[in-house]
């Protein structure tokens, strides 16, 4: 049984994305029989390593092989198996992206899908490694839910819900270790519900994944230039939670979106469909990644030259609200 | 509780070991000090010192004594 | 049965299900359909269809079926009046093949039709689904059932194909057949001209499968075939002719994808007819 106190969430934090989703699926390895785990050789990379060790039989490590991995858990699914499988956001949605078409959209078999280091969670590796484009391709295809969970609280609580869902799902983590904690203790998460993370009616900041600490870094900024923010934290971009920005719309002067990821097609984008379809809306800031590949570098580098900071954050808000 | 006490039961309560196992105690020497228990120790430290232990201080932490060493620092301030 | 007994019930399965692939496509008019390869696999199918197969009609999805990926998808219309052979569907569904809101799609989907597995179409994806299927059935501890990958010589073009083979050697997947339909052409023209792959039963042997390679118009061998099993996945490299049993589709590429005349059509039947 997980327990939410203090100590795990700090934990969890100091393990990062990867270790959130390793924990994870320890707890689902002793509660729910039906699930198994494929990676395509990043058991380590993946935080595994307890998992290869207490349950081998569980486990299926197909090689650096994606587009196997993904078919490998159709045919998992469909005799009656719930499959995590793993591997980089960046090869989830384009290497095995057929895969995905096929097995998860197309059939709606209930394949987990777990993007590693989307974002620029493996920046030192370069764009080859990186994701920016991995929400906009997920959400254009029927039938996926798509999670992006804020912090390695959240990714527990993500993977643990999608495993009791028989909705093909993909989680894509964003985040460093020692990722900033969101969640101070325990809440109530489900799937297609935004959470308000505070109040405060001049501008709302819809944000998703590791941009949600940084926007609360940036409301607690604003709020000394006397200007106060409500932080959203939109965990679901599919099936997105229409009312919570309908009500965003109603309530504030300014919305923001704040993504680590493309400003094409992704939490923005999703956003703004929604709103479009009312005709009249307030005003949108888009606060993503403007369409580059950034060279390689550290996590908070390529944050730094792609303006996701609080800082430029609480730059682009004031001059927008201006 | 003495922060020697304290520092001791961040190990026996997060590896599930015994006091005479501490001395000499290095990461990796055994099953419970893998890199998931890693993280665990360091958070219940965190917690039992009302501190946030840097990053590099994290990875640094190699051993019970080098541990004590790193808390001894200005930083975390911690007199044993 | 005796033997030749059974030997002729598949045969007359075979005509059967190659007289209903004439009518099918006809009946599309002009859309047209993939005569070529569904051809070539007619006495492959009947071979396991007709009889061999492990299957309950009434419950399609009796954990002890045997499981038929046809991962060259666009050979459906000739695994439906297969699949009409083994009591699965009704032959009166077979006129509504590609007809607007049909069951019965050029590539099989998964859309209420009992006894298809998995929607395919797009290549090289099938082997892998039968990989997880095997890996599953083992894990339920069915030591009897089966699963059946049909590919295309072309389709093994794909590299997942190779994933897919490579990984179904380390797990040792005893369960796991492919049957691969070597009819020598692909769209663009001869398989060994477009993207040559010899040594092609090599490859297979060198991925840690057991390979049989047959006549895939000869019953007899098709069956002998089928009824092997061993520690390792076995490969059946079924030599066979695309477009098989109709006189100007054989070996003719313009005939992978095509529509028939009435013409055409009249003298396919009347050679189907000569040959009962």
């Amino acid at each position: 049984m997980i327990e939410y106190n203090k100590r795990n969430i700090r934990t969890w934090s100091l393990l990062g994305p990867s270790g959130a989703h390793g924990t994870a699926v320890m707890e689902l390895a002793e509660t729910n029989p039906d699930v198994l785990i494929l990676t395509a050789d990043l058991c380590f990379f993946s935080g595994l390593e307890r998992f290869k060790t207490a349950y081998p039989d569980k486990l299926y490590n197909v090689g650096i092989a994606e587009q196997n991995m993904i078919g490998v858990a159709a045919g998992l699914a469909k005799e009656g198996f719930i499959p995590f499988a793993n591997t980089y956001a960046s090869f989830c949605a384009s290497r095995c992206a057929d895969q995905v078409r096929v097995n998860m959209a197309y059939m709606g078999l209930p394949i987990k899908l777990i993007g590693l280091t989307a974002g620029y969670g493996a920046g030192v590796l370069g764009a080859t490694h990186v994701s920016i484009e991995d929400i906009s391709l997920m959400r254009a295809l029927p039938n996926i839910t798509v999670i992006s969970p804020a912090d390695c609280t959240e990714i527990i609580k993500a993977i643990l819900a999608a495993a009791e869902t028989s909705d093909p799902t993909y989680i894509r983590l964003t985040g460093p270790m020692n990722m900033p904690i969101v969640y101070k203790e325990d809440y109530n998460f489900a799937i297609g519900k935004a959470v308000t993370i505070q109040k405060g009616y001049d501008v709302a900041i819809i944000a998703t994944g590791s941009m949600v600490a940084q926007a609360q870094k940036a409301a607690k900024l604003l709020e000394a230039d006397g200007v106060k923010c409500s932080v959203i934290n939109m965990h679901t971009i599919k099936p997105i939670d229409s009312d919570a920005i309908l009500e965003a719309n109603e309530n504030h002067k300014l919305l923001v979106t704040a993504e680590e990821h493309n400003v094409i097609g992704g939490l923005y984008g999703a956003v703004a469909e929604v709103l479009c379809k009312e005709g009249v809306h307030k005003p949108v800031l888009s606060i993503g990644i403007n369409d580059f590949f950034a060279h390689a570098g550290s996590y908070s580098y390529q944050l730094d030259i792609s303006e996701l900071t609080a800082e430029s954050m609480k730059k682009k808000i004031l001059s927008a609200i201006n | 509780m003495t922060n020697l006490e304290k520092y001791n039961n961040a190990f026996i309560e997060t590896f599930e070991i015994t006091e005479d196992q501490l001395v000499g105690l290095k990461y990796q020497d055994i099953e419970a000090w893998d890199s998931v228990g890693h993280m665990g120790l360091v958070a219940a430290l965190e917690d039992t010192f009302d501190i946030m232990m840097d990053t590099d201080d994290i990875i640094d932490f190699s051993s019970y004594e080098k541990g004590k060493e790193i808390l001894s620092k200005e930083d975390y301030g911690v007199k044993f | 049965m005796t033997e030749i007994e059974l030997i002729t019930k598949y045969e007359d399965a075979a005509k059967r299900i190659r007289r209903h692939i004439i009518d099918m496509t006809y009946n599309t008019g002009k859309t047209g359909a993939h005569l070529g390869g569904s051809l070539s696999i007619v006495e492959l199918l009947a071979g396991l269809y007709a009889g061999e197969i492990r299957y309950h009609a009434d419950d399609p999805n009796w954990e002890g079926r045997d499981r038929v990926i046809l991962s060259k998808g666009h050979a459906a219309m000739a695994l439906y009046p297969a699949m009409v052979e083994a009591g699965i569907i009704n032959e009166a569904e077979l006129s509504t093949f590609k007809q607007d809101g049909s069951k019965l799609g050029g590539h099989p989907s998964l859309n209420g039709l009992p006894g298809i597995e998995f929607a395919s179409g797009s290549l090289g994806q099938g082997l892998s689904l039968g990989v997880g299927v095997c890996l599953a059935m083992k894990r339920k501890g069915n030591q009897d059932s089966r699963a059946f990958v049909f590919l295309g010589d072309g389709e093994c073009d794909e590299g997942s194909v190779w994933e897919a083979a490579a990984s179904a050697s380390h797990y040792g997947l005893s369960n796991l057949v492919v049957v691969v339909d070597m009819n020598g052409i692909q769209y663009d023209g001869y398989t060994t001209e477009v993207m040559d792959m010899a040594p092609f039963e090599k490859k297979w042997q060198d991925f840690g499968w057991n390979t049989i390679s047959i006549d895939g118009h000869n019953i007899e061998q098709i069956l002998e075939a089928f009824s092997q099993r061993g520690e390792k996945p076995i490969a059946i490299l079924a030599h066979t002719v695309k477009g098989k049993g109709v006189s100007f589709m054989e070996n003719n590429w313009r005939f992978h994808n095509a529509a028939l005349s009435k013409e055409q059509y009249e003298q396919a039947v009347g050679e189907l007819e000569a040959d009962k």
